[in-house]
């Protein structure tokens, strides 16, 4: 197009206009016409409050507990905070809110208090397993073509929807208490880190705590061990003997819950 | 060899108007804005809507419950897909990223046509999410003519544009609103989507009459009508689309129709979403009061 390298009238009211909302810059309402009733800041007005409210309310969709566990005023001023060190970079309103756990965690007064960026990783994580890409869904029966010698080849895929979350916090019990609409217990920074999975069982987003047991063999099978291997990987976290059978459990597990999307002898 | 030489002129290409010429889409009734709110009851109850709308970027989205409904929805009704982030008329380079999954969309959904607004909603890579107003320049005009062509070629089909509500004037405007649509239309062969609550709102905050807006558009470019609710501030309204319709924009409806004749319209409502039979109620009352106005045009689909 022509003129690309000079900056256009238009795309300079834009950048003005743009500046106008995000920074309270008034050099474009120069170029902005009272109305026959109403002033031209009043009127501009109405874009500045938008702007700001409708993020906050996006916020507020996607993290209805941390909304209830702070409350309307706080919430909205950390909302707002957010929307001033993170302008949204995407088209899509979905994704507005993916940054707040990062913010909660470095921004003061929010970094203070650890619950409230687990909180928020921790709704974050049931959002993006709600609408995360579909894929199969392994069952119990499909598991039964396997020969007992190919056990200790096989290998695992991840369904896209799950997730590992580590908090340091007990966010997770304050979530569970704020969804049933009891007083959540006091936040406290736990001894070790609670190890969370979070996927979507149908079209539902689940979540449960693993040991450290049972966290260690799923990231490892996600890293794609075979059974054989992570069974020698449990045995030395307990009673070697029975690693077989514990490996064997947590796997049934995985499977009833729709966890894994893939089974296979390897390559 | 200069291989440069021998390609066409893009330079050129874009500049000069290219209307695409498509059939005008069909009639398709009376509809309503799909939310989510409503999903259970829509599939359970085969309410009698004749069409949905749905907000693309809502289904932009990787997998899960919503793009399932959508499938489910899709199979039962016409569904059309409206847009709120295409910026049409932004000056920052289009977002081809956007553009592929609004297309993606498109293949998998069929709508019967694709929509977004005049309206631009960021630069410099930021996004307000907001539906901003532009001059009505030539310069704007000549601007938005080739970005309409380059998502008509882009997604393969025409485009449908909406007149958004607006809250201020530029004073270096040289057209009204209307002759800027009008244009639009006829040199980039986009099809226009008439928001008669936004031509309400707008016109009260500019403090012009409605209905020189409505007599200013083509009558044979408009393929769809909005219908919604705003909120009255005394010295100008804001579209929240957050309340019913009122009796002014019911009124012009009517002038609406007499001017365009039979057009898909549809309920929409963005906030503050009530059961879905109060929406049915107005859904119903679009289909009434066009059998009236148009009682030889016959409003009924199929």
């Amino acid at each position: 197009m022509s003129n690309s390298s000079e900056m256009s009238d238009f795309a300079r009211q834009q950048a003005e206009f743009q500046r106008g909302i995000l920074d309270g810059d008034d050099t474009v309402l120069s170029e902005i016409l009272d109305s026959p009733r109403e002033k031209r800041d009043t009127l501009f007005g109405v874009y500045r409050y938008a702007y700001g409210s409708r993020l906050v309310d996006a916020m507020r969709n996607d993290h209805e507990l941390l909304h209830l566990y702070l409350g309307d005023e706080m919430f909205d001023e950390m909302g707002h905070a957010y929307v001033k060190a993170r302008p949204s970079e995407h088209p899509n309103l979905r994704w507005f809110s993916q940054g707040l756990p990062d913010f909660l965690k470095s921004a003061e007064p929010y970094s203070n208090h650890p619950v409230l960026s687990d909180l928020a990783a921790l709704e974050k994580a049931l959002n993006d397993a709600f609408d995360a890409k579909e894929g199969p869904v392994v069952d119990l029966s499909g598991m039964a073509g396997f020969s007992p010698e190919a056990w200790p080849d096989l290998e695992f895929v991840p369904h896209p929807s799950a997730f590992r979350l580590d908090l340091v916090t007990n966010a997770s019990a304050v979530w569970l208490a704020l969804k049933s609409e009891e007083t959540p217990p006091d936040a406290a920074v736990l001894e070790e880190p609670a190890r969370l999975l979070i996927w979507r069982q149908d079209t539902t987003p689940m979540f449960r705590e693993l040991s450290a047991e049972e966290a260690m063999m799923w990231d490892e099978a996600a890293n794609g061990v075979p059974f054989g291997v992570l069974c020698e990987m449990l045995a030395t976290y307990d009673d070697p003997d029975g690693a077989a059978a514990r490996g064997a459990g947590y796997l049934h597990g995985w499977i009833t819950s729709q966890l894994l999307t893939g089974v296979s002898t390897g390559a | 060899m200069n291989v440069a030489s021998r390609l066409p002129d893009s330079s050129a290409a874009a500049l000069a108007d290219r209307p695409m010429q498509t059939a005008k889409p069909p009639f398709l009734g009376f509809g309503l804005g799909l939310r989510h709110q409503h999903y259970d009851e829509i599939l359970n109850g085969n309410p009698d809507i004749d069409w949905f709308e749905v907000i693309s970027e809502n289904y932009m989205i990787p997998g899960g419950q919503p793009l399932r409904t959508l499938d489910l929805i899709r199979e039962r009704y016409p569904v059309v897909m409206h847009g709120v982030s295409l910026s049409i008329a932004s000056t920052a380079p289009p977002n081809f990223e956007y553009l592929q999954g609004l297309k993606d969309l498109a293949r998998r959904v069929e709508p019967k046509w694709i929509s977004d607004h005049l309206c631009w909603t960021g630069v410099h890579g930021k996004n307000l999410h907001d539906l901003l107003p532009i001059p009505y320049t030539s310069e704007a005009l000549d601007h938005v003519v080739s970005r309409v062509q380059l998502v008509q070629d882009f997604l393969g089909r025409a485009l449908v544009l909406e007149n958004v509500s607006t809250y201020v004037q530029f004073n270096n405007s040289e057209m009204t609103e209307w002759e800027f649509l009008s244009e639009l239309s006829r040199r980039s062969g986009c099809w226009l989507l008439f928001d008669i609550n936004n031509v309400y709102v707008s016109a009260f905050n500019h403090g012009y009459d409605p209905l020189t807006f409505l007599n200013g558009i083509p009558a044979d470019r408009v393929v769809q009508f909005h219908m919604a609710g705003h909120s009255h501030m005394g010295t100008h309204i804001i579209d929240t689309h957050d309340h019913p319709v009122c009796e002014d924009v019911w009124d012009l409806y009517v002038a609406a129709l007499k001017r365009f004749g039979r057009v898909s319209t549809m309920i929409e409502r963005d906030d503050n979403i009530p059961p879905l039979a109060e929406l049915l109620e107005e859904v119903n009352r679009t289909r009434e009061i066009a059998d009236k106005v148009l009682p030889a045009a016959g409003t009924h689909v199929g």
